[in-house]
């Protein structure tokens, strides 16, 4: 059987001919870069999604008025819908999935895993006490029914306040144990994962929902507001996707070649797409635009799938990158000498 | 940022009973016994068989099945470019080095395991407890030096446990009892140290730029608090690809979780005013 990192010596060998000058030993990598893959990408835009769309429904819940019911009600069946599927796409990423259970043994308050763990519980508590009101509320447990009756019976506001701290955690954990690796792509970037990841949640979830409920003519001041915090989110991805561009042209480098490279433009296509198309939207008089504005919010969904595969396949060419590991650990003296 | 580091060459956060090894690069003659010895204690599977076709090195890396990985370094040129016309003291023109976990004073994957299957034990080594992991892989990218690896065929982490079995009857690791010349040696850490800043200054006398990786200004460095497992390179760290100044991966989790605090702040004031604005004009109009 091969050993797991077998396959990085057969690139390399082809690649580094000229030993003298390549950094480090032969080109290989100095570090171990993580397995995961398509499942752990779904998972991470589940939960962005999930987490927006509580947020969005605990905020209209608490100031919106009547207007904002159709938020209230498609962020909360959208949210419980968008993160059960989380702990599957997770088990199925571990080694031993019967032995998913282990990651409730403790809680570590410096490993982001082990707080998501209990976070995504957290979460999923609330959303689906959340979304069991919602059910009730639109009468699909019977009128006379005493759970239905005891759920419409629950202090409305408090629950939408009490899911807004999970979601928002839910929303930007996952940029944070990015961060918490020795991964030079995501290390570098650890103070802009968290926040990146927050504002494409956010975006995602607006786009999602006015999607959901853009058709209706009764929700257009639902859909008007979804649509302003759509553009900031977008504009704040927008920014923080390009400063992480061209923060460290070393580390950034897996985000400018190949396919991860190609991912990542089309993040920022999409986003930048989204804000243009919602922009004009909103130039245009008079008319609708329908067609303008789904396209926008489209793009921004685009945009936070292509971004989430992006980051973590892009991590995964970084780990196998000497050169940038090399770079992001030499602290005290400009450039290494690497010839022995 | 030099200064500040050169007061720290030779020293360790490591407790007093901790225990470790001391790998001597200018001793190895590369037989590779540590390997094999590793392999044969802890009854681990071959790896892939095949020839790197590059150096004596066909292991490559360390990995799940490899606990102990020789390299094999040929200094083809200096650092000017000139190709050596005589051998120098010590391993002649190639360094061979015998990598190994560090057993880090503060690890980042012990801290990076979300199930606790990561422990330090009574020596102040880090195993992982094969019957806890769920092969989550978090440790894996946590590691700055690229130790624990996933294994293909038990979907479990694996990593080197400094012959666990072996310390708790009193036994040393396999590695350094196999080793002929005495380069890999096991013992206190502090004990370590102190026969190791002897030995670099000899090497030093002699003319050979030797240093001590794993102290808090080379290797053990950035919260990680030196390295139970400490060697004596003859080249920049590059070189045997160790980082030259890692960081403990944790030590982002506090400032990463308060950027994104504020982010979730600005957003979510973001939302309420959007929302509050959209209800006003409402009653407006």
């Amino acid at each position: 059987m091969a050993k797991m990192g077998a396959g990085h010596y057969r690139q390399a060998s082809v690649q580094v001919v000229n030993t003298e000058m390549a950094p480090g030993y032969y080109g290989l990598p100095v570090i171990h870069g993580p397995h995961w893959r398509w499942s752990i990408v779904f998972y991470f835009v589940l939960g962005g999604l999930a987490g927006g769309s509580a947020v969005l429904a605990a905020v209209a819940q608490l100031v919106g008025g009547y207007w904002a019911r159709p938020i209230v009600r498609a962020g909360r069946y959208l949210a419980v819908l968008a993160v059960l599927p989380g702990p599957l796409l997770l088990i199925i990423d571990l080694g031993r999935p019967e032995r998913f259970h282990h990651m409730l043994r403790v809680l570590k308050l410096r490993s982001p895993m082990s707080l998501g763990v209990w976070g995504l519980i957290g979460f999923t508590a609330t959303a689906l006490l959340n979304a069991l009101q919602q059910v009730a509320e639109d009468g699909l447990l019977g009128r006379r029914n005493p759970v239905a009756h005891a759920l419409r019976c629950l202090p409305t506001r408090l629950l939408a306040a009490t899911s807004a701290l999970p979601a928002f955690f839910l929303a930007g954990y996952t940029g944070v144990l990015l961060g918490a690796t020795a991964v030079p792509l995501w290390a570098r970037n650890a103070l802009r994962l968290g926040p990146l990841f927050l504002c494409s949640a956010l975006s995602s979830a607006a786009a999602a929902l006015s999607l959901l409920i853009g058709h209706r003519p009764t929700a257009r001041r639902a859909q008007h507001a979804l649509e302003r915090v759509e553009q900031v989110a977008v504009l704040g991805e927008l920014i923080l996707l390009e400063t992480l561009r061209r923060s460290d042209t070393v580390v950034t480098r897996p985000l400018r070649e190949g396919r991860e490279g190609l991912a990542y433009t089309g993040a920022r296509v999409g986003s930048a797409l989204a804000l243009v198309l919602h922009s004009i939207a909103k130039l245009l008089p008079r008319s609708p635009h329908v067609w303008l504005r789904m396209l926008g919010s489209l793009a921004a969904l685009v945009s936070a799938f292509l971004l989430r595969a992006a980051m973590i396949f892009g991590g995964r060419r970084s780990a196998e990158d000497p050169v940038a590991t090399i770079a992001i650990t030499r602290k005290d003296t400009g450039s290494p000498s690497t010839a022995p | 940022m030099v200064r500040n580091t050169s007061a720290l060459v030779g020293t360790t956060q490591a407790r007093p009973g901790a225990f470790g090894f001391l790998t001597d690069t200018t001793l190895c003659i590369g037989c590779k016994a540590c390997e094999v010895a590793c392999k044969q204690w802890n009854q681990l599977p071959m790896d892939d068989f095949g020839f790197t076709g590059r150096s004596y090195d066909n292991t490559g890396d360390l990995g799940a099945t490899t606990w102990r990985h020789v390299a094999f370094i040929e200094r083809v040129a200096d650092r000017e470019g000139r190709r050596p016309t005589r051998l120098q003291p010590f391993q002649s023109n190639w360094l061979m080095f015998s990598d190994v976990c560090k057993h880090c004073v503060n690890a980042g994957c012990l801290e990076a395991c979300p199930t606790g299957a990561i422990i330090r034990t009574e020596f102040d080594t880090v195993v992982i407890q094969q019957d806890i992991c769920n092969g989550c892989g978090y440790c894996v990218p946590a590691c700055p030096f690229g130790v624990p690896a996933l294994s293909p065929l038990d979907g479990k982490a694996h990593k080197c446990t400094l012959c666990y079995d072996r310390l708790k009857d009193g036994l040393e690791p396999a590695c350094s009892k196999a080793c002929p010349t005495d380069a890999i040696q096991f013992g206190p850490v502090h004990a370590l140290l102190d026969r190791a800043k002897v030995r670099v200054a000899e090497l030093r006398d002699q003319g050979v730029d030797a240093q001590l990786y794993g102290d808090l200004a080379l290797g053990g460095t950035g919260g990680i608090g030196g390295l139970n497992a400490l060697f004596i390179l003859t080249a920049p760290p590059e070189v045997y690809n160790l980082p030259a100044q890692p960081e403990l991966p944790q030590r982002r989790v506090l400032p990463a979780f308060l950027t994104t605090a504020l982010a979730a702040l600005a957003l979510g004031l973001a939302t309420l005013l959007t929302f509050w604005r959209t209800e006003k004009e409402g009653a407006h109009g």
